[in-house]
């Protein structure tokens, strides 16, 4: 039986280093802090080692106070009912992390919104390029806390 | 996609604007004669920064909001974010809330099905098929209205309950449309099985593998007719789905046959829900005892935390990553929509099939631009 305390098992004996404030909020839920080194090979594992075959939802957060930009995995399953939240931090002024369209196909366009709204560099992904936004908006990142919106796109000139 | 086109290839625009499409999108085609060889899908004709008006309003507005992501699955919508605060905030709604929500949100199913299989049916030019959808889908519509007060866009929900009670009779006026709904449905399926064009035009058409399906991360109908068992009413359950008797409709082939088929069952499964929710439904108030919280909750300040919920939209999996902290409006809102990846996944399932096929597997998805542009 795969559960949140037998995939924590898995995953702090596979990367002993790289995980950080792990916490289990119940059999189903799973909430922990990965090195962005690390996360490609984390998503691999998980994938091909405990079920893990649905990204379900990947985005990204803006905490201006603390200078860093999250990344957040929602990886659920389609074989056991088990929500698996991945965060990944980023410094704000170069957020740059290893893309995982090849692990999960559907990430893809999950990472191109996450670019154009957070401006966060997804390296190796096969065509990083605005989805939703219009092209003048690229690098306006307006997901972010300190977009003042139409006319003054302050951010753009931040970054 | 590569523009250097070969001998005897085209490339062809579809959309922005088109018939058969339920939203503005760009499909780009490589024609090399009547097969597609390439496609792309270019997406944002209404993005509506759905998300950042979230982080500017305050939580009871943004149920109005939630509405408008799409408005065929306004109920599922109000839902995950009015699902979402309740866990912040540590409240739970009555059973009785709890009932009226499952059953207004398998009438919304039922009417956001019916609706899907109409608009598909248009697609085909199987235009009676249309006319009898639309004609039951009106009399579900009445039903949601008469509690509601709204067709569509109902805001329906609110943080710890409903907004209004069922009126009087409304069990048995229920009952009766969907019985009679029931009936109809059998014939209709039947005039669907023994349509020859129909079936030249949906058996084997636009095929997903259970292995395709899970790698492309489709949800909902189209994952279930290809074998599937995955249902967030029955693998993660929400509100009184547990108490419930319901099987997950699935089909064998993942043909454009085989999605119809699924909605259809759907439709029946739901039918049987309301009944057995209608029955088991108990008295009692409509928001908890002791708390703030009722039809007209004022300002309020939700703990900080974070929450992922999920529930099963008509489309399939729809959840929302909510982050508190601690002041009257989310400090971040992700909508994770179940139309999204299915629309991702339509540029490889229309790879190799004839271009007069597009449009018959596009419309079988139930795509709506509205939710994936969001």
């Amino acid at each position: 039986m795969i559960d949140a305390d037998y995939i924590l098992s898995s995953l702090t004996k596979t990367f002993p280093n790289d995980l950080s404030e792990s916490k289990i909020e119940s059999d189903m839920r799973l909430t922990s802090y990965v090195e962005k080194d690390a996360i490609f090979n984390v998503c691999k594992h998980m994938l091909d080692n405990l079920e893990c075959n649905h990204l379900s939802c990947e985005c990204g957060v803006d905490y201006p106070d603390r200078n860093e930009l999250e990344v957040v995995y929602h990886i659920a399953s389609y074989e056991h009912p088990v929500v698996i939240t991945l965060k990944v931090k980023l410094p704000r002024d170069d957020p740059e992390i290893e893309s995982i369209v090849s692990v999960y196909w559907n990430a893809n366009w999950y990472e191109r919104e996450t670019y154009e709204l957070y401006g966060i560099m997804y390296k190796n992904h096969p065509d990083l390029k605005p989805l939703l936004l219009i092209d003048e908006m690229l690098g306006d990142w307006p997901l972010r806390k300190d977009y003042e919106g139409f006319p003054n796109k302050t951010s753009k000139n931040l970054v | 996609m590569d523009t250097n086109i070969g001998p005897s290839e085209m490339l062809m625009h579809l959309g922005p604007q088109h018939a058969i499409q339920p939203g503005p999108y760009l499909l780009d085609l490589r024609l090399k004669g009547e097969s597609v060889v390439d496609a792309e899908l270019k997406m944002g004709y209404i993005h509506k920064g759905i998300e950042k008006i979230l982080e500017n309003k305050t939580y009871l507005q943004g149920i109005t909001i939630t509405d408008r992501i799409c408005y065929l699955a306004a109920m599922s919508n109000n839902e995950v974010f009015c699902g979402c605060v309740e866990r912040l905030v540590g409240i739970e709604p009555p059973e009785r809330s709890q009932y009226i929500r499952v059953i207004m949100e398998e009438l919304s199913r039922i009417q956001s099905h019916l609706l899907g299989l109409g608009e598909f049916s248009t697609d085909l030019g199987f235009v009676t098929m249309f006319l009898y959808m639309i004609r039951e889908r009106e009399e579900v519509l009445n039903l949601i209205d008469t509690v509601t007060g709204s067709r569509i866009t109902q805001t329906y929900l609110r943080f710890g309950g409903v907004r209004e009670d069922f009126p009087e009779g409304y069990e048995q006026k229920t009952m009766s449309v969907l019985n009679d709904l029931n009936k109809k449905l059998d014939q209709h399926e039947e005039l669907y099985n023994t349509d020859r064009i129909y079936r030249q035009r949906t058996v084997g058409v636009g095929t997903l593998t259970k292995e395709v399906a899970t790698e492309l991360g489709v949800a909902g109908p189209p994952l279930r007719a290809t074998g599937v068992k995955f249902d967030v009413r029955k693998d993660d359950p929400y509100l009184v789905y547990n108490d419930l008797d319901f099987k997950v409709c699935t089909q064998k082939n993942g043909d454009i046959f085989a999605r119809i088929k699924v909605r259809l069952d759907e439709v029946r499964e739901s039918i049987y829900m309301i009944e057995q929710a209608f029955d088991q439904m108990p008295q009692g108030p409509l928001f908890p005892e002791g708390t703030p919280y009722g039809r007209r909750t004022p300002v309020m300040r939700v703990p900080p935390g974070e929450v992922f919920y999920r529930v099963e939209d008509p489309r399939g999996e729809m959840g929302m990553y909510m982050i508190s902290d601690g002041s009257d409006t989310p400090y971040r809102v992700k909508i994770r929509g179940p139309v999204f990846p299915t629309m991702q996944a339509l540029p490889p399932l229309i790879l190799n099939t004839y271009i007069a096929d597009v449009a018959a597997i596009a419309a079988s998805m139930d795509g709506c631009t509205s939710e994936a542009d969001r």
